[in-house]
């Protein structure tokens, strides 16, 4: 998640009226009622941690995507837009789409046909239990602060453009989230992700249109913009034409390949949606259906930033509209959303507005208690301290955890306060973690001979690549704290080498010390490497049921639309 | 019966139906919401709340 880096003195508050607070306070009570509902069917730790693998395709597919539709994807991809123009879609046409196609096709039979309940768990089945140990403690720490930061997050939003206490916002925030994942646990969770999913796609909807026909449509946009915001690729043959600061290889392999593929095929806090379908022609099609609101979120969260940077030219100043500025004189691109909904939404859909931003963070935080806590019930407590207890005991501990987890993320949130820095040191330190999973897993489930010591060992050099090569590269100020050797254009360039490089060496560490390591026999590793595993059968006639097809349409409407946007 | 009123469709669906209340009635009753968006915004809702509400019950549980 990146920082949401707020600025106190230059956004005016929004006045709310009663209207306003009533949709709020109707968001508030059926999140929670939810939770009440759903607690009425939770009888077991399978049912609180992995809702039985019995959630319906609809669900999971708009669960998966609405868990990657916290703070960072609404306010964050307004605010690109804004700065970057339309070359932020590539983090949904390059950077999402052909991750969650090939996790549908080629993933999801490992990690579902494995019956694994988690990631980390398929870590221990493929690998060994240091490897596991090793992903599911930097995970739980990383999901249980990245809930605290979007806590913070929230909190301080709302105290600027709303000025709610800071105390009374993270309570009640944490508090309602506690309440309906103790309750319904990971159902419970899910259930509201779905809608937040519609709140925040039927919330924010009505804005687009209007700003877009205010600025006199895509026309007019592009009329009044430079042309490298308004072009996916055209400027992307080198990083000095382009407002990223980054060339299209580093793109490709940066983003399109090795975040990407990275966070959508092996984050446990979206997998974990398609994890828990009723079966695994579901579970495939998860990723896909998941895919398509996807490829068109663009419209919602890119679209309005690009928009907002057209209203402040001076063709169309006279729409009054402007993004607020930080106290260097820049603009304050994290104010972009907040400031369209400031300026266009009157009382009443204002409501459902601030309610859609609401519900963004809650889902992300949510979506971050929920994965924590089965993460460290399975693979922390049940697996390293407190082994052949009954199913009582276990569903006890996942719901004290879920406390535990949201208290954590509230301590997080006061530290966040306090020390702003925590929060760029600990997007840092994630970053570095995450980089070069993927390598892991595409070795494990593909070559047969990858040992747990090559997976454990590339692991580590992986992080220890990122770190050095955050440390001797500089970019906008940040990194170069071993020796800023290179410079690099932007920070986002700077994320993409790191992982790049992070990437590489974990690839090349994992294979050499799996050349001089004993593998496992190839008897343990059936349904757990592509060549060892059988191959699924898709028995259903209907084409539209099969991953394959669905997959290959997706891919190539994808390419169509970065050609439309060339 | 009651299974239905507990569905996930029927939740959202009920939601956006209040949300679509809210507007509709405050766009005809009160002049701080009287702006033509939350008219459009309360149509768009209250239908897609009477589909949700309306459509086949599939929660899995």
């Amino acid at each position: 998640m990146n920082i949401l880096c707020f600025n106190k003195r230059l956004i005016a508050v929004m006045k709310l009226h009663f209207a306003d607070y009533l949709i709020i306070s109707l968001y508030f009570i059926f999140v929670i009622t939810v939770g009440f509902i759903i607690k009425k069917k939770i009888r077991s730790s399978n049912d609180f941690l992995t809702s039985s693998r019995n959630i319906p395709l609809w669900i999971t597919s708009l669960a998966f995507i609405s868990a990657n539709l916290g703070a960072q994807e609404v306010l964050g991809m307004v605010a690109s837009g804004a700065k970057y123009g339309i070359m932020t879609v590539h983090f949904y046409w390059v950077g999402a789409i052909f991750a969650m196609v090939f996790l549908a096709i080629f993933m999801m039979p490992f990690y579902y046909g494995s019956k694994a309940r988690s990631v980390p768990e398929y870590l221990s089945m493929r690998f060994d239990e240091k490897t596991r140990a090793l992903n599911a403690v930097s995970f739980a720490v990383m999901t249980v602060f990245s809930s605290g930061i979007s806590l913070f997050a929230l909190a301080k939003l709302l105290e600027i453009i709303l000025h709610w206490d800071f105390d009374v916002s993270i309570w009640l925030a944490a508090g309602i989230v506690m309440i309906y994942t103790f309750l319904g646990g990971l159902t419970s969770a899910v259930y509201n992700e779905v809608l937040q999913f519609f709140l925040i796609v039927l919330g924010l909807s009505p804005l687009v249109v209007i700003a877009l026909h205010d600025a006199g449509g895509w026309a007019n946009i592009q009329a009044n913009l430079e042309p490298q915001l308004t072009h996916a690729w055209k400027y992307m043959g080198s990083a000095d034409t382009n407002p990223m600061g980054i060339n299209f290889m580093s793109l490709i392999f940066g983003l399109g390949f090795v975040m990407s593929f990275g966070y959508w095929c092996t984050d446990f806090l979206v997998v974990q949606r398609a994890m828990i379908a009723r079966n695994m022609g579901e579970a495939q099609r998860t990723p896909v259906m998941a895919a398509i609101p996807k490829m068109l979120m663009p419209l919602i969260v890119v679209l309005p930033g690009v928009v907002a940077i057209a209203l402040m030219q001076p063709a169309l100043q006279s729409k009054g509209f402007s993004i607020p500025k930080t106290a260097d004189g820049g603009l304050d691109y994290t104010m972009t959303l907040p400031s369209l909904i400031a300026h266009y939404y009157p009382s009443g859909i204002l409501g459902v507005g601030i309610t859609a931003l609401i519900a963004s963070f809650m889902s992300g935080m949510a979506g971050n208690v929920t994965a924590f806590n089965s993460v460290f019930t399975y693979d922390i407590y049940q697996s390293y301290f407190v082994r052949n207890r009954s199913d009582k005991h276990y569903l006890l501990v996942g719901k004290c955890i879920t406390v535990a987890g949201i208290l954590i993320s509230i301590a997080t949130a006061y530290v966040a306060k306090s020390f702003n820095n925590i929060n760029d040191l600990l997007q840092l330190v994630f970053s570095f973690v995450n980089g070069p999973l993927f390598a892991t897993f595409l070795l494990g489930m593909f070559w047969k001979r990858t040992t747990g010591h090559g997976a454990f060992c590339g692991l580590l050099a992986g992080t220890i690549a990122a770190a050095l090569t955050h440390g001797l590269t500089i970019a906008e100020g940040k990194g170069g704290w071993i020796a800023p050797l290179f410079e690099i254009k932007s920070g986002m360039g700077q994320a993409f080498i790191v992982a790049s490089v992070s990437w590489i060496a974990n690839f090349v560490v994992t294979i050499m010390v799996s050349l001089v390591t004993k593998p496992k026999p190839p008897e343990e590793l059936k349904g757990l490497v592509y060549s060892l595993t059988a191959k699924p059968e898709y028995h259903e006639q209907k084409w539209y049921k099969r991953v394959v097809p669905l997959g290959i349409i997706l891919l190539l409407i994808t390419i169509i639309l970065n050609l439309v946007f060339f | 019966m009651h299974k239905r009123y507990t569905s996930l469709s029927f939740i959202i669906g009920l939601f956006f139906l209040i949300v679509s209340v809210i507007l509709l009635t405050g766009y005809f009753t009160s002049a701080v919401l009287s702006v033509n968006i939350n008219l459009y915004a309360g149509i768009a809702f209250l239908f897609f709340g009477v589909f949700m509400i309306t459509r086949r019950n599939d929660d899995g549980h």
